[in-house]
């Protein structure tokens, strides 16, 4: 193994280190001083960088275009065979880079702003299986080995907007971001053996493998369907709003640097397979433009800061997606990495953004210009009210999925629940014995057996 | 055949059933006379164990015991989880559930699973088959109707379908009608014996329409006694043990119906639990959709599929295991049955519970790093194989149960916050060590997962022989 590998090695795991690391620790009931936490964090993330930066310099020098770590296989059954292959290219380079600084940045930033949170400990622990997962998704050489970092990252997104979990809306939310999440995965799961099955392999370490126009397409619709979920692109944007219950730290490098884009760099690295296939690839434009439209109008209404900027970012996305359908490649990179620093920084501004607006405010003499009015002129007023009402209610599309797919399922569930419980008799469930809670208001002492 | 050097799985059978005779003694040995009668009876199957992998994945006979037992890759990974396991459950169990009558029916369950996974003989796997039951037909785990009927109608049928397939082998000349290795691919009792096994195995194993008793038999029993039974899994292990290798004919045409209907009970379960609001009834819904999952891995007649569907029975046993006991041990600990109606904040006092049961349940429904992960993986390259269409329900119906398992959690430990409970604790050190050793089984095995693949796939690869003519593999990556 040479120092490039080692060294790219040792980037993708050393979150997953730090990660078992701390949570094994804390199993054994060691609950370790915000301190170290962050000591730990800013080691790990500033030696991280430097490595991401020597790599992506020593590649340059060399005038390789590729460092591929393999590992073996992870498993093998008979033919069938995972293979641990680790990539590191001009496309994963770079986001691998935005990540280490953001997490870096985003674990000196919440420092401070969850100083004394109950919650301290737990937020670094995800942040950093976090950054393993999404570490795994940008270097993997396969789309099996996606398949894995793309589960931890949104794990650690569902479980971190139920953060401050002793209130039901952030674990709602959590939940139906979670239902989107896993929904979405089938396509890539999907893919991913669809890929297995035409070409004996979902790895791309040596390049994407050539398909037909037919399976590229059905290739190609199917990473769609994943990475339209992953970054809140039409008719899934309706989860994004919702995840801004978590800490604004989360909030600023999930949705609007590191998680969002995944979708993008998925379809950045299947994107061989797209231009093979039109119908993918004008599925991608359309989803994009569509998404793009419709989270500019929605920003424009939301009234609170975090909920703008999701909108604002969910835009822009659509925008990259706009500009991958069409077969650009070094132009939505560099979209996406100056977005999701924009973006990050603006997240983590959002808790000042009135503030800065007094400010601003002030510093206009008392007297700032309203923006938009030359649309809002050129669109009549019934249109203006139609596009307003939709925009309220973020597109209709939870409605729609409400209407079109969760109350059929959960009808067809107590159905089936109905039809189960036939010939049984309708008594209460059984009471266990009490031991301790009565009351959450009276004060009980605990029973505990054993 | 070569022998095992001592008679361990008739030992691993006995030590149970003689601890089982003392706990009955007193309540307050119990505890320990299960725990002593579990810990022996682990040992004697982790030294078969080693011993057949010694061999080579040979099958080894056990001495004196006139072939009625016999070890191999197949059953002595069964013998030494199934022993575990219950060891595990009567270490954590909270005092209430260790009196003398549910422990040793618990070990009596124990002693007569393992017979079944030990037998050599159809006559003596029949007969564990009915022991192994007779606890929640009879008592102490009866609970409503359903249950009673749905195991009566397994005994029932498996009986009928030894007598028949006794019968057809005496007829034809076999010297041992009862011995598995002589009825081996001769198809004795036909389509009538293969028929009543596998309406043994539907019932017993809650295949759709029979699926409904263990939803009962979690919500009413006792639910570590009820969740060891079902962790048995030994409507999978007799069609493994019994039906593939003796009915290879009629199992290659049947199999894509079965599979079929596996599929569909799956995603029925999946469904089912969706709308449910009863903790208990929830996690009997997912290991009812997880279980289904492994017979359609069995029947998917793919090596990639078989090895998955052996590998996923030891997640399911394992991961609900875990699941079952924190539920247990929140209901103990709060003086409930719990619903998913209403957010509880529970993992406010027992954070730690909150997060085995997140582990045991992620790692259920496949999240990368558990065990789950490779088997499911395996699991849905094989069954889409082999149902390219009706495959793809398996990783809705898994994406399904992750929901569930979501809703259920963060009902349960999440979502409010409570005051004016004071003395709760966290997992205490049995509990924590034994969950502690569940959790890290699933992660380490996850993360490594090529020792519990390589304990399986001479199993796997038995399996798939008798299948061979229609059998297909995936193509891995190359």
């Amino acid at each position: 193994m040479t120092l490039m590998q080692a060294v790219l090695l040792a980037v993708v795991l050393a979150p997953g280190a730090v990660f078992s690391l701390f949570s094994i620790l804390w199993l054994l009931g060691w609950n370790a001083p915000e301190r170290a936490l962050t000591r730990v964090t800013a080691i790990v993330y500033s030696l991280a960088t430097i490595a991401v930066a020597w790599l992506a310099w020593s590649l340059h020098a060399s005038g390789g275009a590729t460092i591929a770590v393999s590992l073996g296989d992870w498993f093998t059954v008979h033919d069938y065979h995972f293979p641990l292959v680790l990539l590191g290219d001009r496309l994963s380079l770079p986001f691998l880079a935005l990540t280490v600084v953001l997490v870096g940045l985003i674990g000196q930033f919440s420092a401070t702003y969850l100083h004394r949170d109950p919650g301290f400990a737990r937020f670094y622990i995800l942040l950093h299986l976090f950054a393993f997962g999404a570490m795994l998704i940008f270097s993997a050489g396969s789309f099996d080995l996606v398949i894995a970092g793309w589960e931890m990252v949104g794990l650690t997104s569902v479980l971190l907007i139920s953060f401050f979990h002793y209130r039901p809306g952030p674990v709602e939310s959590a939940l139906r971001v979670f239902i989107v999440y896993r929904a979405c995965d089938i396509g890539l799961i999907t893919a991913a053996f669809v890929m297995h099955h035409l070409t004996h392999s979902s790895s791309f370490a040596n390049g994407m493998p050539h398909l037909t126009d037919g399976d590229a397409t059905i290739v190609g619709l199917l990473l769609l369907l994943s990475a339209a979920g992953k970054s809140a692109q039409v008719p899934f944007s309706g989860w994004l709003p919702r995840a801004m219950e978590g800490p604004t730290p989360s909030s600023a490098i999930f949705y609007g640097a590191i998680s969002v884009h995944a979708g993008a760099y998925l379809l950045l690295r299947a994107q061989p397979i797209l231009m093979e296939s039109p119908i993918a690839a004008a599925a991608v434009v359309v989803i994009g433009l569509i998404t793009a439209v419709q989270g500019s109008m929605i920003g424009r209404t939301c009234a609170d800061a975090k909920t703008s900027l999701a909108y604002a970012s969910l835009a822009q996305v659509g925008v990259v997606f706009i500009e991958i359908g069409f077969g650009l490649t070094w132009i939505p990179v560099m979209h996406i990495l100056g977005h999701a620093m924009v973006r990050t920084l603006q997240f983590l501004r959002a808790p000042s953004m009135l503030h800065d607006y007094h400010q601003v405010h002030a510093a206009a003499g008392g007297h700032l210009e309203k923006t938009g009015k030359h649309l809002e002129s050129a669109i009549p007023q019934g249109l203006q009210l139609w596009l307003y009402r939709m925009a309220i209610d973020r597109g209709h599309l939870d409605t729609i999925l409400e209407r079109v797919i969760v109350q059929p399922l959960v009808q067809v569930s107590l159905f089936l629940a109905r039809l189960d419980r036939m010939g049984l008799p309708s008594a209460p469930a059984k009471a266990i014995k009490p031991a301790a809670m009565q009351s959450v208001t009276a004060p009980n002492e605990g029973v505990i057996d054993g | 055949m070569a022998d095992l050097s001592f008679p361990l799985i008739s030992a691993a059978i006995g030590i149970p059933a003689l601890a089982a005779a003392a706990a009955f003694g007193s309540d307050q040995r119990a505890r320990i006379a299960g725990v002593i009668g579990s810990a022996g009876s682990a040992l004697c199957a982790l030294e078969c164990l080693r011993e057949v992998q010694a061999g080579g994945g040979a099958r080894l006979a056990e001495p004196w015991s006139l072939g009625l037992f016999t070890a191999d890759p197949l059953n002595a990974t069964f013998l030494v989880l199934y022993s575990l396991l219950t060891l595990g459950i009567l270490i954590l169990a909270p005092r209430r559930d260790t009196s003398a009558k549910i422990t040793g029916a618990t070990l009596l369950v124990l002693a007569s699973t393992l017979a079944a996974y030990g037998a050599g003989n159809l006559l003596v796997l029949a007969a564990a088959w009915i022991l192994s039951a007779l606890p929640f037909i009879l008592g102490p785990f009866t609970g409503t109707w359903r249950p009673r009927a749905g195991l009566s109608a397994s005994c029932i049928a498996i009986i009928g379908a030894l007598g028949i397939i006794a019968s057809a082998a005496h007829d034809g000349g076999a010297t041992h009608p009862f011995s598995l290795a002589e009825l081996q691919g001769h198809n004795f009792g036909g389509s009538a014996a293969f028929a009543l096994l596998i309406i043994a195995i539907v019932c017993r194993k809650g295949i759709f329409p029979a699926h409904a008793w263990i939803e009962d038999a979690a919500e009413a029993g006792p639910i570590l006694p009820v969740c060891l039974f079902i962790n048995g899994h030994l409507g999978a292990f007799l069609l493994a043990r019994v039906v593939i290798p003796e009915f290879p004919l009629s199992a290659q045409g049947a199999f894509p119906i079965l599979s079929d209907l596996a599929l569909f009970t799956a995603l029925y379960a999946a469904v089912r639990a969706v709308a449910e609001s009863k903790a208990r009834r929830i996690l009997a819904l997912l290991v009812l959709s997880q279980s289904a999952c492994i017979l359609a891995g069995l029947e998917s007649a793919t090596q990639e599929g078989i090895t998955g569907a052996l590998v996923h029975c030891m997640v399911v046993a394992v991961a609900t295991t875990g699941l079952f006991s924190v539920l247990r041990l929140m209901e103990v600990r709060f003086g409930r049955s719990f619903t998913s109606d209403h957010y509880l904040g529970l993992s406010e006092y027992t954070p730690r519970l909150a997060v085995f049961f997140v582990v045991c349940g992620l790692a259920l429904v496949g999240l990368p790093g558990t065990l789950g992960f490779c088997s499911e993986d395996l699991l849905i390259h094989g069954t889409l194989v082999s149902h390219p269409q009706i495959g793809l329900l398996l990783p809705l119906a898994t994406a399904m149960n992750a929901v569930s398992l979501f809703r259920l959690f963060s009902k349960m430990f999440l979502g409010t916050q409570k005051t004016g409970i004071h003395g709760i604790s966290d997992a205490i050190p049995r509990e924590r060590w034994v969950l502690a050793a569940i959790a890290l089984f699933i992660v380490a095995a996850g993360v490594v997962p090529s020792a519990a693949l390589s304990l399986r796939r001479n199993a796997a690869q038995a399996l798939n022989g008798p299948m061979a003519p229609h059998s297909t593999t995936v193509a891995g990556n190359r």
